[in-house]
């Protein structure tokens, strides 16, 4: 399986929310990462079908999606952002309303549901309403109904979004579960969501793309730029303002800083290794 | 799409609160019907004097069909009374054995207003309406001379209509006279449609799920006209509920379902019907009508929340909607604005009107019954908001392609 976007843009009043994307999927997880704004849920809209590129065109497997018509539908699953589903719908039942809006047939259905309550661990809730289920819970109803129709392509917007530790580190396990020869987009401003199961990450921001590789590839790329920094609050606040700061915390009287610079930025600074956080930082600061 | 329909109708409209406001509104309808009759009927049984015992006792008589012995009958039973009464002199004392109901001028006005006035319509009606159908012969002649093609036609439809036309049986009435008036009804029935059409595409924004319908096959345009169904089912189940109800309660707090087999025109109020059909045809007609007029009404609910984030404001519109259509109707009520009459598609559902008298419609130099351009003014609206909620509902960019 293969997606290729080719420079897709999309245009809200004044406003570029993604300026020539062009990016190529195969299978494997994408971890879509940006901040709040970058485009990330308007690419998975475009793609989806949801709302209409200005221009460019998007193909899977070399064809075209808008000559794929309803056939296209089939090969997706999708979970969206935030959702709430219908509150009074019992779990098990929700997903055979979405089995039937997918046109699974009953028997396959049914045979689905119930597979798939177990694999999310929903068994004991399959028969309570979805109004009264946790939001942990309620994100793996989500992926349970995306992967319904056992989709090549499975996308997820924000879907650890508002979770727990715990339900997170569940939800990321599911994912890896169900990223086996399909494609998976993940979109997130969570870097640890990402961090440690996504083959490839896409990084926007403000709509552009940024970087499009491994995690360790990106890492690499900012090796030597991530440095730890140890000051006192005085400096921090006269000459500190304008640096790239990851991370902070106290030890020892002093302020241990995890600086992201191109250049060293103390005598005293210790270089370290980057993580996925550094890169993202390292993309999306403020200029 | 069985499974669709389905699905839609447990979405919106298989819910608990649902359910109250229908066993509630119900009980408020049979309250009502049966204030009506308190209210309304002289011979109901709670009133204290003796006509409702006193009514059935003759009715067994005279019901049926008129005859001349029966005529006579009755007359010669009611002309000593009448003369006993004129001067106002009789004895008004309370337990008079010699009448029926205690008093002589209490037998007097049973006898007029439940016996003679309304066998003397019945009797009547025929040369009324061989009257109407000579005019209107005499008009068709008047009118071809004069090359008004419109009036011609129009007078022939009358001639057409109201020959034949007779009322051969007595029966009572009363229960059809208030059952086919009664309109409160309908007012429940637009509440309850409104309280359950609001939600329908309301409630994908507000659970989240309108992005992921249109991510699956049948979530685009299956599920658009699987709502549109399920609201067609649910306004005529709602409506089919309540006209029954209506009936049954009228008929079982009037204590009669007769006349059914009576032409329309044996009530009063629709001696110049525009149909000619028995009491239980109209009702039946009616009750379409009424479902029809409540679908158009429950068709711009659903057009108004379409496009809505949550429930309140549609809800609002809704009502004023709802405001807007009941005082059109009641201010065109009777007036020469035929037009502007037969467009509210709440004539409809308050239908009495549109077939207690004869009105017509110039459609492009062809009369038409004022009933009839209603309903085909209903059809073609409710025909144009579908395809209006069908185009106008979201779809998958996509898919929708093809």
């Amino acid at each position: 399986m293969n997606i290729k976007f080719h420079n897709v843009s999309k245009k809200y009043k004044s406003k570029q929310a993604l300026d020539n994307i062009t990016i190529s999927l195969n299978n494997g997880i994408y971890g879509l990462l940006g901040a709040n704004g970058a485009g990330k849920t308007t690419l998975i809209n475009i793609f989806v079908g949801i709302l209409k590129s200005d221009q460019g065109d998007i193909t899977v497997n070399g064809t075209n999606v808008k000559d794929m018509g309803l056939n296209f539908l089939t090969h997706i699953g999708y979970l969206p952002q935030y959702p709430r589903f219908y509150k009074d719908f019992k779990v098990y039942d929700f997903l055979l309303y979405i089995s039937a809006l997918k046109e699974i047939p009953k028997e396959d259905a049914v045979k689905r549901s119930k597979n798939l309550i177990d694999i999310v661990n929903l068994g004991d809730v399959a028969y309570q309403k979805i109004g009264a289920l946790s939001g942990g819970m309620r994100q793996r109803v989500g992926i349970a109904q995306a992967m319904l129709n056992n989709p090549d392509i499975l996308i997820l917007d924000e879907p650890t979004a508002g979770l727990d530790p715990q339900e997170r580190i569940r939800f990321r396990n599911l994912i890896t579960k169900f990223s086996e020869n399909r494609i998976v987009l993940l979109a997130t401003h969570i870097v640890s969501d990402v961090e440690f199961i996504a083959n490839q990450v896409i990084l926007l921001k403000e709509g552009h793309l940024i970087k499009q590789d491994s995690p360790e590839a990106l890492m690499n790329e900012i090796d030597g730029k991530v440095w730890l920094v140890s000051t006192t609050d005085k400096i921090i606040r006269e000459d500190n303002t304008h640096m790239k700061i990851s991370n902070m915390y106290r030890e020892n009287g002093n302020v241990q800083m995890r600086v992201i610079d191109d250049h060293k930025p103390d005598s005293s600074a210790m270089r370290v290794s980057p993580n996925l956080e550094d890169v993202f930082l390292y993309y999306n600061a403020e200029e | 799409m069985i499974k669709l329909i389905n699905y839609e109708m447990k979405k919106h409209f298989y819910k608990r609160s649902l359910i109250i406001a229908l066993l509630i509104f119900s009980i408020i309808n049979v309250m009502k019907i049966s204030s009506i009759y308190q209210n309304n009927s002289l011979i109901s049984n709670s009133d204290s004097s003796k006509w409702c015992d006193v009514y059935w006792q003759l009715y067994d008589e005279y019901k049926g069909q008129i005859t001349h012995e029966k005529i006579q009958k009755l007359l010669s039973v009611y002309r000593p009374i009448e003369k006993q009464t004129a001067d106002l002199t009789a004895s008004r004392r309370m337990d008079n054995p010699d009448t029926y109901t205690g008093n002589v001028y209490s037998d007097y006005y049973l006898l007029t207003w439940y016996y003679i006035q309304p066998m003397e319509y019945a009797y009547m009606y025929q040369s009324t309406a061989d009257d109407i159908v000579k005019r209107a012969l005499e008009n068709m002649i008047f009118f071809r001379d004069l090359g008004n093609k419109y009036k011609l036609n129009q007078n022939k439809i009358i001639a057409k209509l109201f020959s034949d036309r007779s009322i051969t049986d007595f029966s009572y009435t009363e229960m059809y006279q208030n059952y086919l008036k009664y309109d409160f009804s309908s007012l429940l029935v637009l509440l309850i449609c409104m309280y359950g059409l609001v939600s329908v595409f309301v409630v994908e924004k507000e659970s989240d799920m309108d992005m992921l319908l249109l991510t699956t096959e049948a979530g685009g345009k299956k599920t658009i006209v699987a709502k549109l169904s399920a609201s067609t089912l649910f306004i005529s189940f709602i409506c089919l509920w309540f006209w029954l109800l209506d009936f049954i309660a009228f008929g079982l707090v009037f204590h009669s379902f007769e006349a059914a087999s009576s032409p329309i025109y044996a009530l009063k109020s629709f001696e110049n019907a525009s149909v000619s059909l028995t009491l239980g045809q109209y009702s039946f007609l009616s009750a379409l009508i009424k479902t029809a007029g409540t679908l158009v009404i429950g068709l711009t609910f659903l057009l108004i929340s379409l496009k809505s984030k949550n429930a309140l404001i549609p809800f609002i519109w809704n009502i004023i909607l709802i405001s807007i259509l009941v005082i059109l109707k009641e201010t065109l009520s009777g007036s020469e604005h035929i037009l502007l009459k037969v467009i509210n598609p709440f004539i409809l559902v308050e239908n009495n009107e549109l077939f207690s008298k004869v009105e017509f419609i110039n459609f492009f130099g062809i009369p038409i019954l004022s009933y009839l351009a209603a309903s085909g003014f209903a059809a073609l609206s409710g025909a144009i908001l579908t395809l209006i909620i069908h185009k106008a509902a979201k779809k998958n960019v996509i898919a929708g392609r093809r």
